[in-house]
């Protein structure tokens, strides 16, 4: 019997009806025949990282831990080619190692680069999009087995479609990089009253290259954290002023060193998220009303930060960042703490100023609610059938997403 | 320096006061603790909170540095997991070395008045 699988937050457990890991695109490519050939399903799952039920199966859940590694590099171009298993700390390292570098990166970095970008996992900064726009290519095997490529040159109807997936065209064996030569960053981090960080925060979006901020429900106080490229920082020094101890006293202030080891943190302490993309305008109204709903319902259980990040538009289809200048809020939760009632209220704050969740944390949206926020939801729904007419990626949660019979 | 305290403190009487009113953080309602540790090493403090109604949650890490004190508000610890506000609690605390445990309450929940309640720890 298959044993259970749990995400790396603890509240997706399911068993499915095995794992596979291919070592080689001929192998996935006969795993997605077989699965065709049975009428079962395949699910490739990345780190495990994400708590919706992208990957809940009952079928096989496919890991690319085997097929991970750079591939190979053109810093002319300003690209490399990666395994789509490759461990997003593994990758930057490696990147690193041949002089370049992504040129934005999220939180954390557990993730695999076909996980991260399959779910728009994204980091901040006003000049930045999702990693989902990072990427320039892909390769996948497709619900009929077909090896493909997929760029702005190849299959190109297919690249709008392809560069965010959520795993359900096919299995991304490939991907190729948009990269840049390697940098240091210096970031900086401190504490200052919500009051503060709310006037001043068009003024730190805008002089940082990357900026974002906590708000802390239990004392109304934040902590805001900027990084700049070492050899272009800003004259402007905002974090002179403003600053004072935050609830767990002043936090590290100033750190050095290459993108992938300055802008990941390393967090053990396992929690629940929910998370929005709004439109930027809507931003000031709707943290308001979030900041003041917390305050009043939600204090006695809610201890932990609220994130806030921002993420330049883009034109990727299910991108939550598609078309519009986004500012993101992000409420987390003990994994040891109920966190539904909580989450559901903001989730109905966030759709009143016309959030998208983010594909991979907690929501509670369907397809119908889904599709009106997507302007080109169906042009997705015409690359799913295409690429996997059969429904071999195709779980009764992707059918409930995307509104799939 | 000399080695002033106890290794183990306990609070049985804890519960975070709930709502606060007033300018934050200054009349945030808070219970929190005051260590001192007068030792030339640092204190790696351990706390347990106790509930009536559930399982002990520990051990909050709370590293105090030699000759240093340390102020932390019970409200700000998530790690491994937030104290529920208004929820009674108590806290075991236990240190490697000698420190001393005050326990200091800020109480706001009636508008316009502040209520400053302190006591040591009880050193076992």
């Amino acid at each position: 019997m298959a044993r259970q699988f749990v995400n790396w937050s603890g509240s997706l457990a399911f068993t499915p009806g095995g794992y596979a890991e291919p070592a080689d695109e001929e192998a996935v490519r006969d795993l997605v025949r077989r699965a065709r050939e049975d009428r079962t399903k395949i699910r490739p799952i990345g780190s495990g990282h994400s708590s919706s039920p992208l990957v809940r199966t009952d079928g096989t859940l496919l890991s690319l831990d085997r097929m991970a590694g750079v591939i190979g590099n053109d810093p002319a171009a300003g690209r490399a080619t990666v395994w789509a298993g490759t461990k997003l700390k593994a990758l930057g390292e490696g990147l690193y190692d041949a002089g370049l570098a992504m040129d934005n990166l999220g939180d954390v970095d557990y993730q695999s680069i076909a996980g991260a970008t399959a779910t728009g996992t994204h980091g901040t900064g006003l000049g930045f999009g999702n990693l989902s726009t990072q990427v320039a290519g892909v390769r996948l095997v497709s619900g009929g087995g077909e090896i493909l490529d997929i760029s702005a040159r190849d299959n190109p109807e297919l690249f709008a479609a392809a560069r965010l997936s959520l795993g359900a065209l096919g299995v991304v064996t490939r991907i190729t990089l948009h990269v840049q030569p390697r940098y240091e960053l210096r970031r900086r981090a401190w504490c200052a009253h919500v009051d503060w960080t709310l006037d001043h925060l068009a003024e730190l979006q805008h002089t940082n290259r990357n900026m974002d901020f906590y708000w802390y429900p239990r004392s109304d106080q934040t902590q805001i954290r900027t990084m700049n490229r070492r050899d272009r920082e800003p004259d402007i020094q905002p974090w002179a002023a403003g600053r004072e101890p935050g609830p767990g006293g002043q936090p590290a202030e100033v750190e050095v060193g290459p993108t992938h080891r300055t802008i990941p943190r390393h967090r053990e302490l396992r929690f629940e998220e929910i998370e929005y993309m709004l439109p930027s305008e809507a931003f000031p109204a709707c943290f308001g009303e979030v900041r003041r709903r917390i305050r009043e319902r939600h204090r006695r259980v809610a201890a932990w930060r609220v994130l806030v990040r921002t993420i330049a538009a883009d034109d990727i289809a299910l991108s939550n960042a598609h078309g519009r200048a986004t500012t993101t809020i992000a409420c987390l939760q003990n994994s040891s703490l109920p966190y539904e009632e909580y989450f559901r209220d903001m989730e109905a704050v966030f759709r009143q100023y016309g959030g998208r969740p983010h594909w991979g944390k907690k929501h509670w949206l369907a397809a119908g609610e889904l599709r009106p926020l997507y302007p080109r939801w169906d042009d997705f729904q015409a690359a799913r059938r295409r690429l996997d007419p059969d429904g071999v990626f195709l779980t009764p949660d992707l059918a409930r997403l995307l509104g799939e019979a | 320096m000399p080695d002033i305290g106890r290794r183990v403190w306990v609070i049985p009487g804890g519960r975070i006061p709930f709502p606060a009113h007033g300018a934050e953080p200054e009349f945030t309602g808070f219970d929190q603790l005051c260590v001192l540790n007068a030792t030339d090493e640092t204190a790696e403090v351990r706390v347990d909170v106790y509930y009536e109604d559930a399982e002990p949650v520990g051990p909050y890490l709370i590293p105090v540095g030699a000759r240093r004190i340390r102020h932390v508000r019970l409200n700000d610890l998530i790690d491994p997991e937030a104290i529920r506000l208004d929820r009674p609690y108590g806290c075991l605390m236990r240190s490697p070395v000698p420190v001393v445990v005050q326990f200091l309450r800020q109480d706001t929940r009636l508008p316009g008045a502040l209520g400053l309640a302190t006591t040591l720890a009880y050193p076992a």
